[in-house]
């Protein structure tokens, strides 16, 4: 299985010097002269080449654009990384070599345990939104919360979505009220790639980051397609339509526009419970930012505007007619400002950025009876200056922040309002050696409810062999918990909510550790890895749906989760790829006074991905087959036994066809059109004591077929 | 400096032949454009480029393109192909470092 440990890897980063800027060149041509063997720089200006046994030899470095430079590898530099710096042609005529070498934090070894979703697998499920986004993937979760309103949450290591930091660009995103529906009011067509981080995240972009942390990138201005449009209609009446664009005005301003719309419009009841298994209701989204790269300092800002409807509930409810039937309206808005601004100081590789972010939102819901109201201003500020001290091998970041948070939430009769100031401080040193390298973070925030909460958290890697790496990770992440929104699903049901304790904050310490091994298997690259996490809450806010009632209460020790993932990835042939995944979840926590699993969390699961490109590059074919195992469901009363749901697959399978400006696709969900029976309790008597449409652990709706068009006009390099 | 290696009607009734090409290619992003510009190629069934090598394998139906035109359409995108030279004036629209050499310069 391992070759040969001869063959020594070598990593590094191709950076450009434009003027006074330095940046990653990414698509850099690298290339051994004696061996002829070459690779090309990847997102981040990031390489890793396997060195030839005929040492020593010479690497040709060139970019567009950029003088190309040359460097001689020996045997000794089997580990180390290059940190390349390229000058622009047009700056310096004359060549100039100058060469930096250290090490320097890679990709793929990254000291944190980060899964990295591009755009090439982000095709493999063609629609729609974020939701959808992890579909080809084991590490995140997408669960529905209930039958009736279409929400959908992520889960990271069996835990709640809202436990995992989104963040957009690094900008903490999808929280608050948007905890609950904030996945839908970003496209798939938007993101240029996903970052998930198991464990807590770095320190710099703040406390929340418990079980996990999701960076979104966006298309980039000055990257991104001139114009690409995508339209994707499906059999249940879903249709959508997204439109970007990017303008690059001069050598320094560069703007993109971001639109998405959506509709559903089928009024569709596949199991016959008078009840549509999905929501009707249309969505538009918009987000345009500008971007400008000057000498001493780079900007970016933009805004973001959302707007949501959706009504569902018992077939033919209409909003404006009173006729006693059970509706579910979700009516979600917000519009978001944000900015960045970086400035490069004289010192090189030292900057200060600076983040704002504003957001003012609404969230409105009913649930036949039951009404919900949310408000919710938010502003943050994240200042962070970035240096070195003495190389590149030790950098430090520290930082400022604030967050402000005015929230308003009112339920029945029940309300939750509270306004916060969190101002916080923070640090982080990165080390980064031959084989061993961590990142040491720490920070301290002092909310006005809550008073000061310290958060420590450290990262560290270690490269066993060449192609083995070994992790580990352990933190601390809290958040102040929003009860309402955060579970809002469950007022899908008759079930009365009780607030048993006043509002604490959650408290986890998150531990794990990992294995990547890279393989040689038919004579093509694969990979191996395991990772197990154990996540400990000091405090939880625990949703107890045991015996009738839907209760909230402090948890303080006894809640915990054990994760356990293992991946396989081999490629039979070039451009064929298989995917394996299991995972196992042991969620614990106190319900009806036992320690039991948490309801809705499959013990065990299966994944496998296969995906396929023909050699032409002209047909691309992708199946997903997951497996779900039993899961506990909500005991009605103590005394009642334990209920298990039933193991269930979900088949995906998608056909692109590519064209030089065009691509089409066909695809299907959920093929084996597997449904979970009888989803709503009672569902002929909504407004009676037994109903409860939040019992949901498999698909509600059968198989789904779709098609769609994209056409994109690239930008030329 | 070229093999022509036939396999004629193996799969389909349209006889397609394999040729492998000689050509200046430089760096992956000759490959993209190399294998991109012959993929969408009518008659092309796949193109593959050997980036070691520079030799590209080109499989093809008889019936809608002669190796000559292949090899024109190699020239076309900026490249020579075994004994034929690439345009002059594609070769100028190329980047840097697919120029001729490109890899090279110093």
């Amino acid at each position: 299985m391992l070759t040969t440990l001869v063959n020594a890897q070598m990593k590094g980063i191709v950076m450009g010097m434009t003027g006074v800027k330095r940046e990653p060149i990414i698509g850099a041509k690298l290339k051994l002269l004696g061996s002829r063997e070459g690779t090309q720089t990847g997102e981040d200006g990031k390489f890793e080449l396997v060195l030839p046994k005929q040492l020593p030899d010479t690497l040709v470095i060139s970019a567009v654009g950029f003088a190309p430079d040359t460097v001689i590898v020996n045997r000794s530099d089997r580990f180390i990384s290059l940190d390349i710096t390229l000058f622009a042609e047009k700056l310096l005529p004359e060549i100039v070599i100058e060469m930096r070498r250290k090490t320097h934090a890679i990709s793929r070894l990254k000291t944190l345990q980060v899964e990295e979703l591009t755009s090439g697998e982000l095709r493999k499920a063609a629609c729609c939104n974020l939701s959808e986004s992890f579909e080809t993937n084991a590490s995140v979760d997408v669960n529905i919360t209930d039958a009736v309103s279409g929400a959908k949450k992520i889960q990271m290591m069996g835990i709640d979505g809202v436990y995992t930091q989104i963040q957009m660009e690094n900008i903490p995103y999808l929280r608050g009220l948007e905890s609950s529906f904030g996945l839908n009011s970003i496209s798939g067509t938007w993101i240029e790639s996903i970052q998930i981080t198991k464990g807590t995240g770095n320190v710099v972009n703040g406390y929340e980051s418990m079980a996990g942390l999701v960076n979104l990138e966006l298309k980039k201005p000055t990257e991104m397609e001139r114009f690409y449009a995508n339209a994707y209609a499906n059999i249940f009446g879903r249709v959508e339509a997204n439109f970007n664009a990017g303008h690059i005005l001069n050598e320094r301003w560069s703007t993109g526009w971001l639109a998405h719309t959506s509709g559903m419009f089928g009024d569709m009841d596949n199991n016959g419970d008078g009840f549509r298994d999905i929501p009707m209701g249309n969505n538009l989204a918009f987000l345009n930012r500008w971007s400008y790269q000057g000498k001493k300092m780079e900007s970016q800002f933009g805004f973001n505007t959302y707007l949501d409807r959706k009504y569902g509930g018992q077939v033919g409810y209409d909003r404006n007619l009173d006729e006693g039937k059970y509706g579910v309206e979700i009516d979600s808005r917000h519009i978001d400002v944000f900015a960045k601004t970086g400035f490069f100081m004289k010192k090189p590789y030292n900057s200060i950025g600076v983040v704002y972010n504003f957001k003012y939102q609404t969230f409105d819901a009913k649930f036949g009876i039951r009404n919900f109201k949310g408000e919710e201003k938010r502003g943050y500020v994240n200042a962070i200056f970035d240096g070195i001290l003495g190389t590149t091998d030790h950098k430090i970041k520290v930082g400022l922040s604030n967050v402000y948070v005015d929230i308003l939430q009112h339920m029945d009769s029940l309300s939750s309002d509270r306004v916060e100031f969190v101002p916080g401080t923070f640090a982080e040193y990165a080390y980064t050696g031959m084989r061993m390298s961590a990142v040491l973070g720490a920070r301290v925030d002092y909310h006005n409810l809550f008073g000061f909460q310290f958060s420590p958290r450290l990262h560290t890697k270690y490269t066993l062999t060449e192609y083995t790496d070994l992790r580990f990770t352990a933190g601390k992440g809290w958040r102040v918990p929003n009860y309402m929104i955060d579970n809002i699903s469950l007022l899908a049901s008759s079930r009365e909510w009780i607030m048993l304790n006043e509002l604490k904050p959650e408290i986890s310490w998150n531990m794990g550790g990992s294995i990547v091994q890279e393989l040689t298997l038919f004579k093509q690259k694969g990979s191996w890895s395991a990772d197990f996490y154990h996540t400990l809450f000091e405090n939880q806010l625990i949703v107890d749906r045991e015996g009738g009632l839907t209760m909230f209460s402090n948890q303080e020790g006894g809640s915990y989760s054990n994760a356990f993932q293992t991946e396989l990835t081999i490629s039979p042939k070039r451009n064929w790829e298989l995917r394996f995944a299991y995972k196992f979840l042991d969620v614990k926590a106190k319900y009806g006074g036992m320690s039991q699993q948490q309801v809705m969390i499959p013990r065990h699961r299966g994944f496998f991905n296969t995906g396929y490109i023909t050699r032409n590059k002209r047909w691309e074919y992708d199946l997903t087959v997951s497996v779900f195992g039993e899961s506990r469901l909500p005991g009605i009363s103590p005394t009642d036994g334990v209920y298990y749901s039933e193991v269930y697959p979900m088949v995906n399978a998608q056909i692109t066809h590519v064209f030089k400006k065009w691509d089409f696709y066909l695809g299907g969900e959920n093929l084996t059109n597997y449904k979970q029976k009888d989803p709503i309790i009672d569902a002929a008597n909504p407004f009676g004591s037994k109903f409860d449409a939040t019992e949901i652990w498999g698909p509600v709706m059968g198989i789904n077929v779709y098609a769609g068009v994209r056409y994109a006009i690239k930008r030329k390099k | 400096m070229f093999m022509l290696n036939a396999t004629f009607a193996q799969e389909k009734k349209g006889k397609t032949e394999t040729a492998v090409i000689q050509t200046s290619a430089e760096c992956g992003d000759c490959k993209d454009r190399i294998e991109g510009g012959l993929n969408y190629t009518k008659g092309v069934v796949f193109a593959e480029l050997d980036l070691e090598t520079k030799k590209v394998t080109v499989k093809y139906n008889t019936k809608k393109i002669t190796l000559q035109q292949v090899k024109e359409k190699i020239n076309a995108i900026g490249y020579d192909a075994d004994e034929m030279k690439a345009k002059p004036e594609a070769v100028q629209k190329l980047p840097a470092c697919c120029q001729p050499g490109g890899m090279r310069k110093q």
